[in-house]
């Protein structure tokens, strides 16, 4: 009791120091939510689009089978899928037909897909909300697509997918294998990759091997790679996410080497009357760790609910610029709040640790100096 | 047994440097409990720092000093405040009261770290201000404070650990007269209830005043003279 | 009686924490009312055959990364910058980085 007592004190002054500088902390408690706002949006946003396409993309063909000619990306044919169907393990061979279609009245890329309901409704395509937003068609709607040789297709949009699969489906269109053929000119037996399934899970990385020594040129893409793949997005590594947690950075160390190098007179003196009414040079410090300990850990909760109100109930906007960039077609998408612990941890130990550090450090000189020093100023 | 032995005591600033400045020069003296006594003389003479070294603000650079017939020239900061916090209570000559906080704040800040609870304490500094004549001031910033007001305040700041001494630099420097005569009453009370009084002034007023038991003279950081009232 | 500065600062701070528990525990629910949505897009995933999210939809290797080969980059216009930001919040695939066998 009696220790909380005299820490309750001991925040009571800090908190009067504060407040009498008060519009300097304020503005120094206003950027430092703001630093930690951004970064905790970042993180926040981050992990959860990473988790998501980790839960999603598990539906993802367990081997995509590519063909690579002179370089690049060519189409794949049956006699292909029929070597790859003799391999032990393997089952389940399919042809993949999608392709990349721009549209230059609006300037986007839609990808089209076959599946094999498409087939049942030829002259039809299901569209996703990206394309039927750039497009502005609806259920019912004509869309036109330009052929190989030129003409316009004309097909009907049957529907179009929920807004809540953006995530996967906003730039889809899908069509029946009947109508892809005639716009490409894709002849029968000929695909744009193949996918398979393998039996035993375990088995992949000796199935691609086998895929390799046997299509050589071939390219096998494992379900684990496609995983791997989403792990790196957002990488600190990447220049943006790197610019930004930069900037942050920044911003923060120079708001702390203003407070690490500069005790004001006001705040010397201060140190000095504390020591010589009878503080102990450690409470003087625990005072100034208070003080400390009060901007940033409200900087850090602060910062911390707007970041989860702006990723989670905005989706991010702030961040919508940044990540359409040149696209024309970008995903409506509520991010899903999966949250590390272990990130929010780090971020609270970065955010109140070294701050409190920078405050304290400055004040230690002046700490330790007698008393006597304050009665001759 | 003395209050407080100071025995062959010297200080000297800046040494070694080109402004290398005595300010004491071996001086030794026995002060009693209880008593008014009133260290005299010209500016640059170590009054203010023969006073922060009885009052362990500062250390000497040679000599001793006892407190209470203990040792305390060379105990480490963390004794040494404690000693400080509960021996003596400062009215330094400038005041030195925290601004942007009110007078009570003021008077119970040094027993903060004490751990005493809020409430008691409030209680405490509100009857020592009442007992200057100020309990109307208590919650007023100390900005804006007369002199005289914030004088008192200072002595209150001074007794809120219940010290045995009381040390009091130029006390009637920023005073008019009747703030100083005032000011004089005060102590008075003081040292009716026990407690050992030293002043540093040059100020007539109080060193020639009927309360005062002992007046040392001082001259370039030694005591030159000593007069006690019969 | 009058509040003290850490009285309020304590109030402050505790709801504050509140106001971050609640959230969190929104996020909770969220996730299990999200849940059937999730699958439904595994579903589509896996009705689709697709390899990506669709993100990114500037370029054929931001689209479809985990399928991109290191050859599609290179197919843009010399003079083309690298596709901003899309190109660096989505580095290269680790399955491109580590190796390309034999290639």
């Amino acid at each position: 009791m009696n220790w909380i007592d005299k820490q309750r004190n001991i925040v009571d002054f800090a908190l009067s120091s504060l407040l009498r500088r008060w519009r300097k902390n304020l503005a120094l408690l206003c950027v430092y939510t703001f630093v930690v706002f951004i970064v905790a949006s970042v993180v926040f946003f981050a992990e959860a689009l990473k988790r998501e396409a980790t839960l999603v993309l598990e539906g993802a063909p367990d081997v995509v089978v590519q063909r690579l000619i002179a370089g690049r990306h060519d189409l794949i044919s049956r006699g292909h899928m029929e070597k790859l169907e003799r391999i032990t393990g393997v089952s389940d061979v399919k042809g993949r037909l999608w392709a990349y279609y721009f549209e230059p009245s609006v300037g986007a890329n839609y990808t089209l897909v076959v599946t094999e309901e498409a087939a049942g409704r030829p002259g039809t395509v299901a569209i996703g909300a990206g394309v039927s937003r750039t497009l502005q068609a609806g259920q019912g709607d004509l869309i036109a697509f330009r052929g190989h040789d030129g003409a316009y297709v004309s097909l009907e949009v049957a529907r179009v997918f929920p807004s809540s699969s953006e995530l996967v489906s906003a730039d889809l269109v899908e069509i029946s294998e009947e109508d892809f053929r005639a716009l490409f000119g894709l002849p029968e037996g000929i695909y744009t990759d193949l996918t398979l399934r393998v039996r035993n899970p375990k088995e992949t990385v000796v199935v691609a091997d086998k895929i390799r020594r046997l299509l050589p040129d071939t390219r096998p893409i494992l379900r684990e790679e496609v995983l791997r793949t989403y792990e790196a997005l957002f990488d600190w590594r990447g220049g943006i996410v790197l610019a930004i947690f930069a900037g942050a950075a920044l911003a923060f160390i120079i708001f702390a080497w203003d407070k690490a190098t500069s005790l004001t007179l006001e705040e010397r003196r201060e140190i000095g009357i504390l020591k010589a009414v009878g503080w102990e040079t450690s409470e003087v410090i625990v005072m100034k760790s208070w003080e400390g300990i009060v901007i940033s850990l409200t900087a850090f909760l602060l910062g911390l609910v707007l970041a989860y109100v702006h990723v989670f109930f905005t989706s991010g906007t702030l961040f919508e610029p940044v990540l359409k960039g040149w696209a024309v077609l970008y995903p409506r998408f509520q991010p899903v709040p999966f949250i590390d612990p272990y990130q929010v941890a780090t971020l609270f130990f970065l955010t109140v640790v070294p701050y409190t550090v920078a405050t304290v450090i400055p004040s230690w000189g002046a700490a330790t100096i007698d008393p006597d020093t304050i009665m001759r100023q | 047994m003395s209050l407080i032995v100071l025995n062959g005591i010297t200080k000297i600033f800046n040494r070694g440097r080109p402004d290398e400045f005595t300010a004491l020069s071996d001086v030794s003296l026995e002060i009693e409990p209880r008593g008014l006594a009133v260290f005299k003389g010209p500016s640059g003479s170590g009054k203010t720092t023969l006073l922060s070294i009885v009052g362990c603000m500062a250390k000497p650079s040679a000599g001793r000093v006892l407190v209470k017939g203990r040792e305390v020239t060379s105990l480490p900061d963390r004794f040494l405040t404690d000693i400080r916090r509960h021996t003596f209570g400062f009215i330094f000559q400038q005041l030195h009261l925290v601004r942007g906080i009110s007078a009570l704040e003021n008077v119970i800040l040094p027993a903060y770290p004490s751990g005493e609870r809020l409430a008691s304490l409030r209680e405490r500094g509100v009857r020592l201000l009442d007992l200057l004549g100020l309990s109307h001031r208590a919650d007023t910033n100390v900005e804006w404070l007369s002199g005289g007001e914030a004088q008192r305040v200072a002595i209150a700041r001074a007794l809120i650990n219940e010290p045995a001494i009381v040390i009091a630099d130029e006390p009637t420097a920023h005073l008019d007269t009747k703030l100083s005569l005032d000011f004089m009453a005060a102590m008075e009370r003081l040292k009716a209830e026990g407690k050992t009084i030293l002043f540093a002034s040059h100020d007539p007023l109080v060193y020639e005043s009927a309360m005062v038991d002992r007046v040392l003279e001082m001259r370039d950081g030694r005591i030159v003279a000593e007069r006690r009232a019969s | 009686m009058r509040l003290r500065k850490s009285s309020a600062f304590i109030v402050f701070t505790l709801i504050n924490v509140t106001g971050l528990a609640l959230l969190f525990a929104h996020g909770a629910l969220e996730r299990q009312r999200q849940a059937p949505v999730l699958s439904e897009k595994k579903i589509m995933v896996e009705r689709f055959g697709l390899t990506d999210l669709c993100l990114f939809t500037d370029a054929r290797y931001t689209r479809n990364p985990a399928v991109a080969d290191r050859s599609t980059p290179f197919q843009d216009n010399p003079l083309s910058l690298d596709y901003f930001p899309s190109g660096s919040i989505l580095p290269p695939p680790p399955h491109l980085r580590a190796h390309e066998l034999d290639r």
